[in-house]
């Protein structure tokens, strides 16, 4: 365990320096080499454990009441920390450049950076201690850093309402994962995860509570649908390489404490997979569909993050299905497509972040209605930006499809014994694919609306804006994940083989590695797919330059015959999504604010609409008007008569009876 | 030698049938209206004179307006190496390939909407939003309707799933079903009526067309031949799904596979020939209750599946 240690300690010392030395660009760069140095220690450790090696062990002794920590690098773990790590130093590497200004002027910077170290010490922390109390302390270091890093532009009141919603919110999963915590305390007496694995390996209905409530916290980490509605509000108010790193990395969090109270509970119960696939499926419908109202880059990207591990849960809750009805192929290819998701949407996820804050270092705007014509200046953002969407759509032949293929796979894998409860798995494909559809539409209005025709506003072009290098440069390396993934898709498969495996071996039945349930020939045949696509495609580009007649002869946009277009004409995006929205008008809540002209000297009018978030403001309503509700109620019980007490005495019976039976 | 000769059939149809596809639909309509129609294979002579010209390109595009025409075109005809046409046979297969044959459609279809993004004009932007969406809402049909198949023939490769198992009449309803509703995605992926009407002269009523309103020269023949071939390959789909006899049995049975398989491409020509002579196009706040009711099709595919799945396990 030394190597968690020295990494740890050069992560601490990197903090300490980062706020002490003296002048910023001598900060950032010392916290820097202190995350690099700490990445490759730990990375030298957990990749062997990640390609099937035997897990680490540790203990760490403490005083009283924690008295000892047990430390555990296992497969899953490891697989998070591999990622989580470098990407992490890389938003740090990216920070360089989207906070350029500030770090050659005067405001300490230093903080900025000591607060990522923070965050990578909190997932050393999260992804290897076995103390429930350790774990706690890490999961709010992870919280508290992660806010404060949201703040940092935090003269902007909008981003500080931000800020305070995502601290109270996250505070909420923490309050969860207490209750749950606290549950099984009371019923080990331990806050070791070894006795708690006793207490959920035994079906009982407070394990199930503990259960629900721990997957309610995981999910609100994670921003799951109905928990999502902080999520893109900070997104949009944190720095991009924060946004990015909360969604595509520290969030992921949320999905390791699913992964790993479920190896805790053992073979799960028949229920824990149709919960698990019913709440993630309403995540990747609803997120993807708030995708396609959005104005603002950030929340859609935010939104996107919803529907993605919305899809990541789908595996989750297909392989628990599997373990439960002793499928291993189901399992396999759930548990492998959900957890390869979780690496690929913190690919594409952050190069989208990175892309939208060097879009907006540049145009000074994030709302797309003002952007336009944005390929022809920002020649590597564009491309890289396009990757990233792609991805996103999980198209081929790029990473999002390679963990979208495999859980299409699992769900039309062939199952004597689920008989018709196939309907709602072969449901659950057509539902991907409606995702599928809509993130495809989504994407392309933001891609389009920021790359393609002229700029729609001129006060958003900056003749000076050049993209900064600092900024490239962790895109183009998250683009190389992206394409290798994409590419050969058996890369991918050998990343998560191991964490799948820890997940499969659950199983009562005798099950087998996951490359013999995703063979070798499967994955060469992805691999042949994108290979003969490419031929094709650099064949054709090859005859049409050749042989075809080329051309530089060009003429304005066809107006269909108006003579006089400008540039305001372009297609918007509410229009683009207008044809979706009529459909979906019942969950997409449109709040339009109007003042028409009238009468026969009209004065000046305006209409404004603004898609709201329905979740949140019906939370909001239930807590601005829920004490009156509460009033009304309690207006009708009678007050100080001997009807109300033992109305109320009864009750309290009631409860406990009912609890002390449970 | 049989799988060279199935290749060589499959990829000649997958070339040809598209001209002679449009040639049959322009020919039914012609006659119905009652003039003589121009020649079936009047689209290959249009395509080889677009060829031959000189585009012009827009001023406000970029270098995606130039390769899209040339992707959609390598993803269509990398979609129809999943694709049967007839039962049995596809030169590509594995297992869940009709998924990576939907999504690198949709890899298409997204490039020619940012290649109408990437005009600036207001009328190609509103042709790639319709397109965005009804494409959106038809995916789930196909998916599942092949998904049901899967489930059905207990295979996930796209060349067996669509292989006719005994002829149960129960089997018979589900393939019908599921060819319906298939046949419902046709006419909204290839743009047809009552989706959308290929020969309208007016902009604002155009899905398909107002979005290569800028591609002039090779690019539109290339974007026009691509979309006829997404036209066969769906057609194709639904032959082979309807199709009794399979490839590879032995050479007769492969002939005669062949021949129904062409057979049945031709009548679904046919049949939208008719539709597109005898009705008008939807008003597009109907096409999404079109999409459902083919996608209510599959869905009752499927509960006719769970239950055949209970009498016979």
């Amino acid at each position: 365990m030394d190597f968690l240690f020295l990494g740890t300690l050069s992560l601490v010392v990197g903090v300490f320096l980062a706020i002490v030395l003296p002048n910023n660009r001598v900060r950032v760069g010392v916290n820097l080499a202190s995350q690099a140095i700490a990445c490759v220690l730990i990375l030298a450790k957990t990749i062997p454990v990640l390609f099937g090696g035997p897990t680490l062990n540790g203990v760490l002794d403490w005083s009283y009441p924690i008295e000892r920590i047990d430390l555990r690098v296992d497969a899953v773990g490891a697989f998070f920390l591999t990622f989580s790590l470098p990407m992490t130093l890389l938003g740090s590497l990216y920070a360089v450049g989207y906070l350029a200004r500030d770090i050659r002027g005067r405001r300490h910077v230093g903080t900025h950076f000591a607060l990522l170290s923070t965050v990578q010490i909190s997932y050393v922390i999260i992804y290897t201690v076995q103390n429930a109390f350790a774990f706690l302390v890490g999961w709010e270091l992870a919280a508290l850093s992660a806010w404060l890093l949201v703040i940092w532009d935090y003269r902007n009141q909008k981003i500080r309402f931000a800020g305070f919603n995502y601290l109270i919110s996250t505070h909420l999963s923490l309050l969860f994962l207490v209750a749950a915590i606290a549950i099984m305390h009371g019923e080990t007496n331990s806050f070791q995860f070894q006795s708690f694995q006793d207490f959920l390996g035994h079906p009982s209905a407070r394990r199930n509570i503990a259960f629900v409530l721990l997957m309610t916290s995981f999910g609100l980490k994670s921003a799951f649908f109905p928990f999502h509605t902080w999520l893109p509000r900070a997104h949009s108010a944190a720095p991009a390489h924060v946004s990015a790193l909360m969604s595509g990395v520290i969030h992921k969090a949320g999905l390791f404490g699913m992964l790993k109270f479920i190896l805790m509970v053992g073979m799960p119960d028949l229920w824990i997979g149709w919960y698990l696939i019913g709440v993630s499926a309403m995540s990747a419908f609803v997120g993807v569909l708030y995708t396609i109202t959005q104005r603002d880059i950030k929340r859609l990207l935010g939104y996107s993050s919803t529907e993605n591990v919305g899809i990541a849960g789908i595996g989750f809750g297909m392989g628990c299905l599997g373990l439960t009805t002793g499928r291993p192929i189901m399992a396999a290819l759930g548990f492998g497509g959900g957890i390869l998701h979780v690496l690929n949407h913190a690919l594409f996820k952050c190069l989208l972040f990175y892309g939208a804050g060097a879009i907006y270092r540049f145009t000074h705007t994030i709302d797309l209605e003002e952007m336009g014509g944005l390929l022809k200046t920002m020649r590597w953002t564009g491309p890289l930006f396009l990757v990233g969407s792609l991805a996103s759509a999980a198209l081929p032949p790029f990473n999002g499809f390679v963990s979208e293929f495999l859980l299409y796979l699992g769900l039309v894998q062939p199952d004597p014994q689920l008989g018709s409860a196939r309907v709602p798995l072969l449901l659950v494909v057509a539902l991907l694919a409606l995702v599928g559809g809509l993130s495809a539409l989504s994407i392309t209005r933001a891609f389009g609306l920021m790359f393609l025709g002229v700029p729609r506003d001129p006060n958003h072009i900056d003749p000076k804006a050049r993209e900064n290098p600092f900024m490239t440069a962790p895109m183009v390396i998250h683009l190389i994940g992206i394409a290798v993934i994409g590419l050969v898709p058996a890369v991918g498969v050998k990343l998560v083989e191991a964490p799948t495996q820890m997940m499969l071996e659950l199983s009562s039945a005798p099950v087998e590695p996951l490359s013999a349930y995703v063979p070798v020939s499967l994955t060469n045949s992805l691999t042949l797919v994108a290979a003969l696509f490419i031929g094709i495609t650099s064949v054709l580009v090859m005859l049409r330059f050749s042989l075809l007649p080329k051309s530089n002869r060009s003429h304005v946009t066809w107006g269909c015959g108006y003579t006089a277009p400008n540039v305001r004409m372009q297609y918007t995006g509410s229009s683009f999504s207008h044809p979706m929205v009529t459909v979906f008008r019942d969950i997409l809540k449109y709040l339009t604010r109007e003042d028409l002209p009238k009468s026969v000297f009209p004065k000046d009018g305006h209409y404004n609409t603004h898609c709201v978030d329905s979740v949140e403001r019906s939370m909001f309503k239930l807590l601005g008007d829920g004490e009156e509700v509460v009033t009304q109620v309690m207006r009708h019980i009678p007050e100080g008569t001997r009807f109300s007490y033992w109305l109320g005495l009864a009750a309290l019976v009631l409860l406990i009876t009912l609890f002390s039976l449970t | 030698m049989m799988f060279y000769c199935l290749l060589a059939f499959h990829l000649a149809v997958v070339m040809i049938a598209p001209i002679y596809l449009l040639g049959i639909i322009n020919r039914v309509k012609s006659l119905w209206a009652g003039r003589r129609g121009p020649r079936l294979n009047q689209v290959f002579f249009d395509l080889v004179r677009l060829l031959r010209k000189t585009p012009v390109y827009s001023v406000v595009t970029s270098w995606i307006f130039r390769i899209a025409p040339l992707i959609i075109l390598s993803t269509t005809l990398m979609a129809s190496l999943f694709c049967p046409i007839v039962p049995g046979f596809a030169p590509l297969g594995f297992p869940g390939d009709f998924v990576a044959f939907a999504y690198i459609l949709g890899l298409g279809k997204l490039f020619l909407m940012l290649s109408a993004l990437d005009t600036g004009s207001a009328f190609e932007g509103m042709g790639a939003s319709r397109e965005a969406t009804y494409s959106a809402l038809a995916e789930p049909t196909l998916l599942l309707g092949l998904g049901t198949l899967s489930w059905a023939s207990g295979s996930q490769s796209f060349e067996d799933l669509v292989v006719t198992h005994g002829s149960l009449p129960l089997d018979m309803t589900l393939r019908m079903t599921i060819a319906g509703a298939l046949f419902v995605v046709l006419l909204i992926e290839s743009s047809r009526v009552p989706a959308d009407d290929p020969t309208t002269h007016l902009e604002l009523t155009m899905v398909h067309e107002v979005m290569i309103l800028d591609h002039s020269g090779p690019e539109l023949a290339m974007v026009q031949y691509a979309s006829a071939m997404k036209m066969t390959l769906l057609a194709g789909i639904i032959a082979s799904i309807l199709n009794p006899f399979s490839a590879g049995v032995s050479l007769p049975s492969t002939a005669l596979a062949e021949i129904v398989s062409l057979a049945l491409i031709a009548l679904i020509a046919v049949s939208v020939g008719l539709i597109e002579s005898l009705t008008a196009r939807l008003r597009f706040r109907a096409i999404p209750l079109f999409t459902l009711s083919a996608f209510m099709a599959v869905v009752v595919a499927l509960v006719i599946t769970a239950a055949n799945q209970q009498v016979s396990p």
